[in-house]
């Protein structure tokens, strides 16, 4: 059972911040929340593509129409998932999600293949990582991304086999570049049909001669290279670290770390013990790993919703505030995920930060604009700009749960439920005369709300 | 530092009171000690979206230029013939002025093994140095920030002028400012819950690394904003510029050099190069919106005698295919020229090889000099930082500076 400010921490790393309107009750275990948070919402918003572009020779008007209704799909099935980030009975397989998205990180433009993609995410996102990594490995965006269609017998392309080592598993350092030949061979072959979207194993490109992977040497398929992966524990080691950092966000120590990877390995990579592990553990509410882990922007933004109750009018909006603070959903940077931390602030984030409230609750006007990368297919480029973002909160339900006797003791609540970490003294005043202390002011809640979100302090969670 | 800042302002406290608080600091900010200082400003131009090389620097006398291109070539009459074989596209009037002038240095067939024809990640490994198969979450520019001036405790080393910054100029611990004006980065941080959070929180009060951190960059980046802005509003720039948002980026440079203050890098970007679709238009007016704000710029630092100060360097993240495509437009490629500018260039005008149209790889020119060889050079031999971790691997240094 979890008090409330551990159920804070909780909502803050394993959701998007504490849900102010849907009260959880405070009597349930972790893996009780953890049940009724999880719910697997697959999207199914964009239809499949039934065309096969490359081999029916369409008229230019045809590809035009295409590419249209592509850009229109991308932003679609952005806000489509953002919507449903928040969703309450959904939000901590959603929040899981997004972390696998960032693990296994990929730009596709075609967004019927990047919907199919966090789909097969979504359901494996609790589950065993092995299952997972062979979906992903199979999984069409993927394959595209990282060039294994044109992985074939006669010429090898070693760009899937070196990410799936690197990036999704061992680890830099932790194999040689043999290793990477012998397994790019193993893959070459796995492909998959433009027309209907799914895995295909091309025999005729498969390389069926012997291989040697760390140490064996067979007639390995790239499922056996994928297993082989899997037995060994640095998997373990590498993707529970990777787990803690992003949930934990600060270096856990060693012999820790050690417990739970061991767990993780013997368990065959049970995400869901993994981290229902890591939420039982008293450690983990300890204070110092409570608000130190800079919010990234999807988080922020998301955050702000939970907290405000609030929706965006607007979907176009969203995805300019995904753009202008620089992390656009289903368009990480490159296979290597997102930037972390300290590396989401820099002098001009963090005032746009600290602006964003006044934007989002008061309405004020926008001048913030976001780069233009130059990229003529790019649809978020059409967006780069927003003049008023239409917000809206739930105010009433809010003064309901936050409005107290006193204006100091409303402040004192909703500091408790906006921050992690306490504010200082001079904050807590200067927001008290910027919200005046009359509580009858319809205002003065929302002063009080905009004032703690623009603290440094809440880009902290 | 934390705990040295947090002991005077404790003891100023008492005497003074805290209004006084920020000018002090500020004053103590403005005159770090580590900075390796050689007196020289770079200016880095970025053409987004994958500038057609080919038709910016013309090889008018290659017949294969004119087969691939039959509609896209610029006809050789046209071209602005600049060497025996190669000349400027014919809205490029004031880059051949500045060429003329041998103010231009112009590199060919700059890129870098196993190109990336991806817009976002080839533009990553421009800014981050990176090989094609290396994720870095740090810029160059970044980098040279971390090297030269670790403890500055100024937001303003590199300015890029524009609302977002990109990862060229983030490093590891210190990172540029981004703005589109001095005047509105002034106004926003004057804004007066701003004020009253900066003046009432000194990062020194906060031990959680960070916690200190976030109160530390909103500190820099107030205190670089007042900076900029006192010294920025009595040197408005009276040039002419093209009525042109990249022009008018140019001439917030322009004035920030001529006020003299002590940034090392500006970046400014000018986009709309990914002419896959009837380019012939939209190249030439972003052609020529390039090449009269850089020459309005280049006029206005010479008319204040700065020109001498400043090296200014122009890339893409690609160049386009040799061969134009179906829609009068052409496709993502690889290689391409850059542009050096500088008033006392030790190479002007051409100085390696034109691209070879015979040997292609699959339609795309072949690099010759990795760019990081240029990077370095510009590191090395004009802001005089000589740091293996800034350009990571071996890079032949040019001479073109």
């Amino acid at each position: 059972m979890l008090s409330p400010s551990q159920l804070k921490h909780f909502n803050n790393r394993a959701a998007f911040g504490n849900p102010g309107l849907n009260a959880q009750s405070t009597t349930n275990s972790v893996s009780t929340i953890l049940k009724h948070g999880s719910a697997n919402k697959p999207i199914h918003i964009i239809e499949k593509l039934e065309r096969d572009y490359e081999s029916m020779r369409p008229s230019e008007a045809e590809i035009k129409e295409a590419f249209k209704k592509n850009k229109e799909d991308q932003l679609i099935l952005n806000t489509a998932w953002f919507n449903q980030l928040i969703d309450p009975s959904a939000v901590l397989r959603e929040k899981m999600t997004f972390f696998w998205h960032d693990h296994f990180a990929c730009r596709t433009r075609n967004a019927f293949l990047a919907q199919e993609q966090i789909n097969t995410i979504r359901t494996y996102a609790f589950g065993k990582f092995g299952d997972l990594l062979m979906a992903i490995s199979k999984d069409p965006g993927m394959l595209q991304f990282l060039n294994n269609q044109q992985n074939k017998k006669d010429s090898p392309n070693e760009n899937f086999a070196r990410e799936v080592m690197e990036l999704f598993t061992l680890g830099r350092g932790k194999y040689t570049e043999e290793d990477i030949k012998n397994a790019a061979r193993a893959f070459t072959g796995w492909a998959f049909n433009p027309v209907t979207g799914e895995f295909l194993f091309r025999q005729r490109q498969h390389d069926f001669e012997s291989k040697t992977f760390r140490g064996k040497t067979g007639n390995f398929s790239g499922e056996d290279i994928i297993t082989m992966i899997l037995e060994d524990k640095q998997t373990a080691v590498f993707i529970t670290k990777k787990i803690c950092q992003f949930f934990v966000g600060a270096e856990i120590p060693n012999a820790t770390l050690q417990e739970l990877s061991e767990q993780f390995y013997k368990s065959d990579y049970d995400i869901l013990q993994l981290v229902t592990t890591i939420y039982s553990s008293d450690w983990f509410y300890e204070n110092g790993f409570k608000g130190n882990r800079i919010k990234s922007p999807v988080e922020l933004i998301a955050g702000i919703q939970v907290h405000t109750g609030g929706n965006f009018q607007n979907p176009l909006n969203v995805i300019f505030l995904q753009k202008a603070l620089g992390q656009i959903l289903l368009q990480p940077p490159n296979v290597g995920g997102w930037p972390t931390g300290k590396e989401w602030i820099d002098s001009s984030s963090l005032t746009f930060r600290m602006s964003l409230p006044s934007l989002l609750l008061r309405n004020t006007e926008n001048q913030f604009m976001a780069k233009d990368d130059g990229d003529a297919n790019d649809v978020t480029n059409t967006i780069a700009k927003a003049g008023k973002i239409s917000f809206s909160s739930d105010w009433n339900t809010l003064s309901k749960v936050f409005l107290k006797n006193s204006a100091s003791d409303t402040m004192a609540a909703v500091e408790d439920y906006l921050l992690a970490v306490p504010t200082t003294d001079a904050n807590r005043k200067m927001i008290s005369v910027f919200a005046g202390s009359s509580q009858d002011d319809p205002e003065f809640l929302k002063k009080v709300f905009i004032g703690y979100m623009s603290l440094p302090e809440y880009q902290l969670s | 530092m934390t705990s040295r800042r947090s002991f005077i302002k404790k003891s100023a406290l008492a005497t003074a009171g805290t209004m006084l608080l920020p000018n002090f600091l500020k004053a103590f900010e403005m005159h770090p000690g580590s900075v390796l200082d050689s007196g020289k400003i770079l200016v880095v131009i970025q053409l987004s979206g994958g500038n057609d090389g080919l038709n910016t620097v013309i090889p008018y006398r290659n017949d294969l230029y004119y087969s691939n291109r039959p509609q896209l070539a610029i006809p050789k009459e046209r071209v602005l013939q600049a060497s025996d074989s190669l000349g400027f596209h014919p809205s490029l009037v004031k880059l051949n002025e500045l060429y003329d002038q041998g103010y231009l240095s112009i590199i060919n067939n700059v890129g870098y093994p196993n190109p990336d024809r991806s817009h976002f990640r080839s533009m990553d490994i421009w800014h981050t140095a990176s090989d094609s198969n290396e994720y870095l979450n740090t810029g160059w520019i970044g980098r040279y920030l971390d090297s030269s001036c670790r403890d500055c405790q100024v937001a303003h080393r590199a300015i890029e002028i524009d609302d977002t910054l990109s990862l060229a100029l983030k490093g590891e611990s210190i990172k540029g400012l981004a703005m589109k004006n001095p005047k509105r980065l002034h106004q926003i941080l004057h804004n007066e819950f701003f004020q009253y959070v900066t003046k009432n929180n000194l990062p020194g009060d906060f031990d959680e690394p960070t916690l200190h951190y976030l109160y530390k960059t909103l500190a820099e980046t107030t205190s670089s904003a007042d900076y900029i802005y006192d010294k920025a509003k009595i040197s408005q720039s009276g040039a002419t510029y093209p009525n042109h948002e990249f022009a008018g980026q140019l001439k917030t440079v322009a004035e920030l050099i001529n006020s003299g203050i002590d940034t090392k890098v500006y970046y400014v970007s000018l986009s709309g190069f990914d002419t896959h679709v009837r380019q012939q238009p939209v190249h030439e007016r972003l052609l020529s919106i390039y090449a009269e704000s850089v020459h309005a710029f280049i006029t206005d630092l010479e008319k204040n005698n700065r020109f001498q100060d400043v090296l200014v360097m122009s890339f893409s993240e690609f160049g386009r295919r040799v061969a134009q495509n179906g829609s009068a437009g052409t496709d993502h490629g690889t290689a391409n020229n850059l542009f050096i500018m500088g008033k006392n260039l030790k190479q002007k005008g051409f100085i390696n090889e034109t691209p070879d149209l015979t040997k292609l790889d699959e339609g795309d020119l072949i690099h010759q000099v990795d760019f990081r060889s240029v990077y370095a050079t510009v590191l090395n031999k004009w802001l005089s930082v000589n740091d293996p971790q800034i350009i990571k691997g071996k890079f032949q240094l040019l001479d073109f500076i």
